[in-house]
């Protein structure tokens, strides 16, 4: 078995190198498209045509679009995301410091939305044909209507300003200062240096997006989970199964959970990349320090750079949670292992 | 008409999902039109003396200002029904261009099979690397903003969700006999296309269009809350949201309105796209009582 | 000692009977057979005694005893205990009915457990119970899983289990039917010796009357709901008097002796909705000897001879059997000159496709240089279990596959690689008929635009009424009321679209058709009609047949000529008579002997598995 998984992440990771390159070739493409100049936006006001001839030619924009775009892989290849127009900071450095947030922010996303979607999932099947049914089918309906971004609105309004329960800007209590990264993900660096209040507020700043987010994709696995258990239901398997007098539990939680799981797990890889597009729009709202709003800091600066690189490293979050998703369902199902 | 259609169309017209959302669609559009006469202002008017009013029902609101009005004194309501007209533009063009692309390559690709499937799934592949928001913030750099713009956006980006739905339908369908048969019976690839499988995807198609128009109005939100969607004075619900959202400590329902309108109007397509999956499934198209 | 015992038992759909008062006793160590086509309720049974019934259908009436215990009203847990313990099912579909996530072993050793087994005897147990079945290696058979192993061997897998808690009663539903006919013998084979063994009553559901003579000891025949024919195999098979059992046995073409013309039955069994239209015999409207008494009331069931029971008023019985004397079967005409198809060496090799570790799996060549000449006028028929490449050879034959070795001419044109020429050599001349009406018909086109839609291709020039009228034509010469040119394959029962099927490929007139497995689906008296409906269209067409199937004695009646395919290959070609007849490649003959003789005295199944 482990085997097998070593060999399909590294069938996975050599088809994500063609993948990534054409992803970067795109979105250098497409920033090239850009009508305004970025770097005369970021210049004061008394400039000379000089100097923006030098900094163009400093940040490489001076050059064919290829020869940018070769140059500009080769740098990355190295580790050298380039320099960010806008900030004028190195941007290896920026998104190092904003990457550990984001991905604390969705891995609690992420576990919070499966306990909520699978939880829901088997309420909703075990109260098949009744009320309970109906209302959690059309509170599905009602929390799937408001997009990630709406929610961190709703929730800010909610128990931030008419309950004020919840801080909701930033990672950290304003009287906290943020220790010195070691691994960049709060909730661990706190319990390594042993500080409790950090741990603590760290915490309660996470709820509230992680709750945004969750709330954007429990929905949907509820539904599917739902909807494979009643497929599943219906095989022959369970029907044999039943004709062998097994108990209806035992039918449920060893014959048709793990056959039921097969479609909610693939839901959830599409699901989880979506989320990370949703953690732009909600770090911006929660004034959350991570990748997007990195991400649209630049935007509205048209910082080339920074977008360039963030997007990528999107891509490769992407790219990564597939692959995770791709060995879980390997493990889960055996048709797949054994196929030969 | 075949007996089929005859039950789908009155599975869907007793769904109460379809029902409820094809009436909500129905009053949002009836609102959007009628936006000039209905609104009580016009949308851009500044009452500076009158500014974060609460809405009429509430002890400082006022009965001009049914929903109160924003931090430039602007009424609350008028730009929530002119918004609408955004919502919808933006919904039914881009849906229309995503459904079009879409639907186009994936025939090609799950009919034709080989090396045009392959490019074509592999384009997909790297579309799907991207998550949809952060491939439309790239687009809108490139291609600048403006409503249009975010237009064109949603189409290059969600051509996707039709691309690979109907593609594994095509496939499905180009198994079948009966489309070797119309080809055995002299059909070309073209027609046996348009005569046999196009007709088979159609109910699948409705229901994405539905589903499809819900996701385009929450992009909009999106991108005009970002400043990238219509001009900043243009009534939409995300500018909306974006200005009010500095005022949500003294004035909440600057927010909580257009919330709610993105919310009826998403819900609107939403129930009418899982009422006619629902309605359409062909698995329960088929009464499965044999004995 | 009873062990099953039904009395009076009546299932109804609304207010509609679907079984009506079925009586009934199966005894220790006996199996009985019900026999009956699809729609005649005998699934009903099984789904009574496992609690299963479809939405909305109920049992209105009588009782169902089991070993003392009324499987009608006994509490639902105490129902669940006899499930697995006392009555073991084995399924009809054998590959779906064992979990894909879990080994063989896992499941076994659940059933065990749940029989109290306790944990440290049921590994000895698992490999003990599979090699009763003759499965070799149970060990390494215990980690596979269902998808790993053939269709055969999980119901092997599946008849171990059930027989593992020694019940009293087995319900076995079609447990053949979904498996070819040499391993159909094999289980056939183990399932009656397994029962011997333990002394367990079998209830052996089948449509099929010849199996049923040799696996059964008492044979019921139910006809729309009602048993019409009750007694001992033996008797029942060699002196069946129900006018209706009568007509199973003649719709069945032998496999040997002379052959004649099928007898066959108009129409086909009425659906429940039509039960309510026949108040008395539900037979009648297709009986040859009915009177008008017999649509009045519904005739008991009498006892003719010792156990012996038939429900029919009476004109039969007195008439005795076969009213008329056998036509004779239509001879072919072949006629000389240059054939209208001819395969030279054609093969097919379809490359592996890759897994999802993107390694390319070993490719399969389907078809195997195969050889094959049809004149105009000529029946061929192919014979093979699945994944033989049969099915592929028909593919190749339309050009819906290209071949990758060998050439194809069609009247003396190559049409080996599938170009718009030869496009157009083929739609003048070959047609093919389809194995899966479901398929094969577009659900959204009715059935007059179906059966002409070669005209609406883009060269045709037939305006609207032309397709009308050649739309009607077609109805009538296959045997369809032109009522149907507006309803839609949805409403058509299973007969009837095949019948369609034939009527769009006869559309183009073409002078050879190519048939796969095109009667497979189909109950033996519909089976009947279609192949008599091709025999009729060679004597009034001319028309040539590739019939492609996997029942001999069906070849053995429309062919003049037969080749044997085994794993792409053909091993055996010739004359229909003689290869059938006498056989000489070990393959031909192990097909000729899984198949139950028309014979119940004749020992069968008699190779060992």
């Amino acid at each position: 078995m482990s085997r097998i998984a070593l060999l399909l992440l590294f069938r996975r990771t050599l088809l994500a190198v063609p993948i990534l390159l054409c992803v970067s070739a795109l979105v250098f493409l497409v920033l090239r498209l850009l009508p305004a100049d970025p770097v005369a936006m970021s210049l004061p006001p008394g400039a000379t045509a000089d100097d923006l001839a030098r900094l163009r030619q400093s940040f490489g924009l001076d050059r064919a679009i290829p020869v940018q775009y070769v140059l500009w892989l080769g740098k990355i290849i190295t580790g050298d995301f380039g320099t960010s127009i806008f900030f004028r900071r190195d941007v290896g450095e920026l998104i190092a410091r904003a990457l550990p947030a984001t991905l604390e922010l969705i891995a609690a996303g992420l576990l919070l939305g499966i306990a909520a979607g699978i939880i829901g999932g088997l309420a909703m099947f075990a109260w098949r044909g009744r009320t309970g049914e109906q209302v959690l089918d059309l509170a599905t309906s009602g929390l799937m209507a408001i997009p990630e971004f709406l929610w961190a609105i709703v929730l800010i309004l909610l128990f931030g300003v008419m309950w004020p329960v919840m801080p909701f800007i930033g990672r950290l209590g304003s009287g906290l200062v943020q220790p010195a990264p070691l691994t960049g993900f709060l909730l661990i660096d706190s319990v390594i240096i042993g500080r409790l209040d950090v741990f603590v507020s760290a915490l309660r700043h996470l709820m509230l997006p992680a709750m945004a987010l969750a709330i954007g994709i429990a929905p949907l696995i509820m539904r599917v989970l739902r909807s494979s258990l009643l497929d599943v239901i219906q095989e022959d398997y369970i029907t044999q199964a039943r004709l062998r007098g097994i108990a209806e539990h035992t039918i449920l939680v060893r014959h048709a959970l793990r056959n039921a799981a097969l479609p909610t797990i693939s839901l959830i890889g599409v699901q989880a990349g979506f989320m990370f597009g949703g953690t732009v729009l909600v770090e911006m709202i929660f004034a959350y320090p991570g990748l997007g709003n990195l991400m649209v800091d630049a935007v509205r600066n048209h910082d080339l750079p920074v977008i360039q690189a963030v997007a990528l490293i999107y891509c490769v979050l992407v790219l990564g949670i597939n692959a995770a998703v791709d060995v879980i369902y390997l493990a889960v199902n055996p048709k797949l292992r054994f196929a030969t | 008409m075949r007996p089929q259609t005859r039950v789908a169309l009155h599975r869907c017209i007793t769904t109460p999902r379809v029902v409820a959302g094809l009436m909500l669609v129905a009053a949002i559009v009836t609102v959007a039109v009628l936006a000039h006469w209905i609104a009580p202002h016009d949308p851009q008017e500044q009452d500076l003396l009158n500014i974060l009013l609460p809405p009429s029902w509430s002890a400082a609101g006022v009965p001009d200002y049914p929903f109160g009005t924003d931090s430039l004194g602007r009424c609350v309501l008028s730009r929530v029904l002119f918004g609408a007209r955004v919502a919808l533009y933006v919904a039914c063009l881009a849906a229309t261009g995503a459904m079009l692309l879409g639907t186009l390559l994936a025939l090609v690709a799950g009919y034709f099979g080989g090396w045009v499937d392959w490019i074509i799934s592999r384009i997909v592949d790297i579309w799907m690397a991207f998550p949809p928001v952060i491939l439309a913030l790239i687009l809108l750099v490139g291609l600048g903003t403006g409503v249009n713009k975010v237009i064109l956006a949603i189409v290059l980006i969600d051509w996707t969700r039709f691309c690979r739905v109907i593609r594994s339908d095509v496939m499905v369908i180009r198994r079948k006999d009966y489309v070797a048969a119309a080809r055995l019976a002299g059909f070309s690839h073209g027609q046996t296309i348009l005569k046999e499988v196009l007709p088979a995807v159609v109910p699948l198609l409705i229901t994405l269009f539905s589903l499809e128009m819900g996701i385009a109005v929450i992009v909009e939100a999106i991108m005009s809350f970002v400043g990238m969607s219509v001009e900043p004075n243009v009534a939409a619900w995300g500018v909306m949201i974006a200005d009010a959202r500095q005022f949500m400590n003294q004035s909440p329902w600057g927010v909580i309105i257009p919330v709610f309108a993105i919310f009826i109007t998403v819900l609107a397509f939403n129930l009418t796209g899982d009422g006619l999956r629902r309605a359409l499934d062909p698995r329960l198209m088929t009464s499965r009582g044999d004995v | 000692m009873e062990v099953l015992e039904a009395r009076n038992l009546s299932v109804s759909l609304v207010g509609v009977d679907v079984l009506r008062h079925i009586s009934f006793t199966l005894r220790r160590g006996r199996v009985l057979g019900l026999v009956g086509e699809s729609g005649a309720g005998k699934s009903m049974l099984g789904r009574v005694i496992a609690r299963d019934l479809p939405t909305a259908f109920k049992v209105r009436s009588g009782a169902l005893t089991f070993q003392g215990h009324d499987l009608v009203t006994i509490a639902g847990e105490k129902h669940r205990e006899l499930l697995g313990d006392s009555i073991a099912f084995i399924p009809q579909e054998p590959l779906t009915a064992l979990n894909p996530v879990l080994t063989i072993g896992q499941q076994f050793d659940e059933h065990l457990g749940r029989l109290g087994v306790p944990q440290a005897d049921r590994r000895t147990r698992m490999i003990t119970a599979l090699g009763n079945v003759l499965l070799h290696d149970p060990v390494t058979l215990l980690d596979r899983y269902s998808f790993q192993i053939s269709g055969g061997m999980c119901q092997r897998v599946l008849i171990a289990m059930a027989f593992a808690s020694e019940p009293a009663l087995i319900v076995a539903d079609e447990p053949t039917t979904a498996l070819d006919v040499s391993t159909q013998a094999h289980i056939v084979q183990i399932m009656r010796k397994m029962q011997r063994d333990h002394g367990t009553a079998l209830l052996f559901i089948t449509h099929d009357l010849r199996l049923a003579a040799h696996v059964c000891d008492d044979i019921l025949v139910l006809y729309a709901g009602d048993i019409v024919e009750r007694g001992p195999a033996r008797t029942l098979t060699a002196m069946a008097r129900h006018p209706y059992t009568l007509a199973l046995q003649a719709a069945n073409p032998p496999l040997d002796g002379p052959a004649h013309r099928l007898a066959t039955l108009p129409e086909q069994m009425p659906g429940i909705g039509a039960f309510t239209t026949l108040p008395g015999c539900r037979f009648a409207p297709r009986c040859p000897v009915a009177d008008e008494e017999c649509g009045r009331a519904v005739p008991p069931l009498r006892e003719i001879a010792p156990h012996h029971f038939v429900r029919c008023s009476g004109a039969c019985l007195t008439q005795g059997a076969k009213a008329s004397a056998p036509e004779p079967l239509p001879v072919a005409t072949t006629t000389p000159g240059v054939p209208v198809l001819v395969l030279k060496d054609v093969a097919k090799h379809y490359p592996g496709e890759r897994d999802w570790l993107g390694r390319r799996r070993p490719g399969t060549d389907a078809v195997k240089a195969i050889n094959l000449t049809v004149r105009a006028g000529e029946f061929v028929g192919i014979v093979g279990e699945s994944g033989s490449g049969k099915s592929t050879v028909a593919k190749l034959i339309m050009g819906l596959e290209p071949i990758t070795a060998g050439r194809i001419a069609i009247d003396g044109n190559d049409v080996s690689v599938n170009d718009s020429a030869a496009r157009q050599v083929r739609l003048g001349t070959l047609q093919m008929v389809f194995q899966d009406p479901q398929s094969a018909l577009n659900p959204r086109r009715p059935v007059g635009r179906l059966i002409t839609q070669s005209l609406e291709a883009a060269r045709s020039t037939a305006s609207e009424a032309d397709r009308v009228m050649r739309a009607r034509a077609l109805l009538a010469e296959t045997g369809l009321s032109a009522d149907l040119l507006q309803r839609f394959p949805s409403q058509l029962s299973g007969g009837q679209k095949q019948r369609v099927n034939i009527a769009r490929a006869l559309c183009v007139t073409p002078r050879l058709l190519v048939a796969d497995e095109i009667v497979s689906g189909l109950d033996v008296s519909v089976q009947a009609q279609i192949l008599n409906l091709l025999l009729d269209l060679r004597r009034d067409r001319g028309i040539g047949l590739v019939f492609i199937s996997h029942d001999l004695s069906v070849v053995r009646y429309l062919c003049s000529r037969v080749l044997v395919m085994q794993h792409g290959a053909v091993v055996e070609q010739g004359d229909a008579e003689a290869v059938l007849g006498r056989p000489q490649h070990p393959y031909t003959q192990s097909l000729i002997a899984a198949v139950p003789p028309e014979d119940p005295d004749r020992p069968w199944p008699c190779n060992s598995p």
